[in-house]
C-alpha cells in the first residue's frame, strides 16, 4: 500500500524517502474527536519546539536590562535588535524600519531556527507546504494592506488594468503567482534536501561515511540559512514594491 | 504489466524529465553571479548591495525550477495519476 508520505517507487524493499508529510499518530485523540487515526504532523510538534526556544532565549536576553549595556547578554540583545533595524533600513527605508523590524526579525529567527531543525532530528517545519504557504499568505496580505494604504481601493483596482486592459489576467496571475512561488521555493529547498540526502544514503549503503556529511552541510546549513535570508529579503522587497508612494 | 507499475515507472520517467527544467536557472544564476563578480571588481564599496541585489535577482531565476521541482515531488510523493480510473492506490 502507498501512503502519501512515501515513496511511489520503493513500495516494494525497505528503502523509503519521507515525503512532505510525517504524522505522529495520537491514540489518545481517537476517543475524543471519533477518528479512526488521529495523528499530528511532525512539522506542528518541531514548531512547537522552535517557539519554545524562541520563546526562552529571548525571555532570557530581554529581562533585566539597563539603560547602560553592562551584561554580554544585553550587548548581544542590542546587537540583534540593531542588526534587524539596520537591515529593514536598508531594505525598506526610514519609513517602514519602526512597524516592520520586529516582524522582520521574528520571521527570520523562526525561518532560520525552522530551517536548521533538521540538525537536532526533527522534522524541518519548512519542508511541509502549509508552514512555508501560510507565511507566504502573510506577506501576501501585508503586500495588500501596503497596496490599498497607500494607492487606495480605487488605485488597487486600477493597477489590475495597467499600463494597458488587456493586461488585466497576467496582472491576476502575477499578483498570485508571488507567494505561491515564496512558497514553493522555501519548501522545495528544504524537501529536496532531505529528497536527495534520502537518496544519497540509500545509493552508499553501508558504505554512508563522510560523503552525506558534506551534502548535508550545504543542504542543511548554507542551504537554510541563505532560504531564510531571501525569504526574508523577498518579502520585504514585495512589500516595498507594494508601495505606490515610494 | 499491471497498471500500477506502469504508473510508477511512467510517473518516475515523469519526474526526471520534470528536472531538466533545472538547466535555465543554473545558467541564469551562473549569470547572475558572474556579473554581480564583475561588478563588485569594479567597485568593491558596493559589494553589500550588489550581494542583496544579487541574492534577489538568483531568487527570481530559481522561480522556475522551483516548479519543475514541485511537479517532480508531486509525481513522487502525491502521484494524482494512482487511485484513478481503477488504478490501485
Amino acid at each position: 500500500m502507498i501512503t502519501p508520505g512515501t515513496m511511489l517507487l520503493a513500495e516494494e524493499g525497505t528503502f523509503t524517502v519521507e515525503g512532505p508529510l510525517r504524522s505522529i499518530p495520537l491514540p489518545f485523540l481517537n476517543d475524543i474527536f471519533g477518528e479512526e487515526n488521529a495523528c499530528i504532523a511532525e512539522s506542528v510538534v518541531s514548531q512547537w519546539v522552535v517557539m519554545i526556544i524562541l520563546a526562552v532565549v529571548f525571555f532570557v536576553l530581554g529581562r533585566n536590562l539597563k539603560l547602560k549595556p553592562e551584561s554580554k547578554r544585553q550587548i548581544l540583545a542590542e546587537w540583534i535588535v540593531g542588526f534587524f533595524s539596520g537591515y529593514v533600513e536598508t531594505s525598506m527605508g526610514t519609513r517602514y524600519k519602526k512597524s516592520y523590524a520586529p516582524y522582520i526579525g521574528a520571521l527570520f529567527c523562526f525561518c532560520i531556527l525552522s530551517c536548521l531543525m533538521g540538525l537536532l532530528g526533527l522534522r524541518n517545519p519548512t519542508a511541509d507546504v502549509s508552514v512555508t504557504g501560510s507565511w507566504a499568505l502573510i506577506t501576501f496580505t501585508l503586500v495588500l494592506y501596503t497596496k490599498i494604504k497607500t494607492g487606495g481601493f480605487k488605485g488597487y483596482m486600477k493597477s489590475f488594468i495597467e499600463p494597458m486592459p488587456f493586461m488585466l489576467p497576467f496582472n491576476i496571475i502575477g499578483d498570485f503567482a508571488n507567494p505561491i512561488s515564496q512558497a514553493m521555493r522555501l519548501f522545495g529547498n528544504n524537501l529536496s534536501g532531505i529528497v536527495i540526502g534520502g537518496l544519497i544514503y540509500y545509493a552508499l549503503g553501508s558504505f554512508a561515511i563522510a560523503v552525506p556529511a558534506v551534502l548535508s552541510l550545504y543542504f542543511d546549513l548554507f542551504s537554510a540559512v541563505i532560504q531564510s535570508y531571501i525569504f526574508v529579503t523577498l518579502t520585504m522587497s514585495y512589500v516595498i514594491m507594494a508601495d505606490a508612494d515610494a | 504489466m499491471d497498471n500500477l507499475g506502469f504508473v510508477a515507472g511512467a510517473s518516475a520517467i515523469g519526474a526526471g524529465l520534470a528536472m531538466i527544467a533545472g538547466l535555465g536557472p543554473g545558467i541564469g544564476e551562473g549569470y547572475c553571479g558572474g556579473k554581480a563578480v564583475e561588478a563588485i571588481g569594479r567597485q568593491p564599496e558596493a559589494s553589500g548591495a550588489i550581494t542583496k541585489q544579487m541574492i534577489i535577482g538568483d531568487a527570481l531565476a530559481e522561480t522556475t525550477g522551483i516548479y519543475s521541482l514541485v511537479v517532480a515531488l508531486l509525481l513522487m510523493f502525491a502521484n494524482p495519476f494512482t487511485g484513478m480510473n481503477g488504478i490501485a492506490k
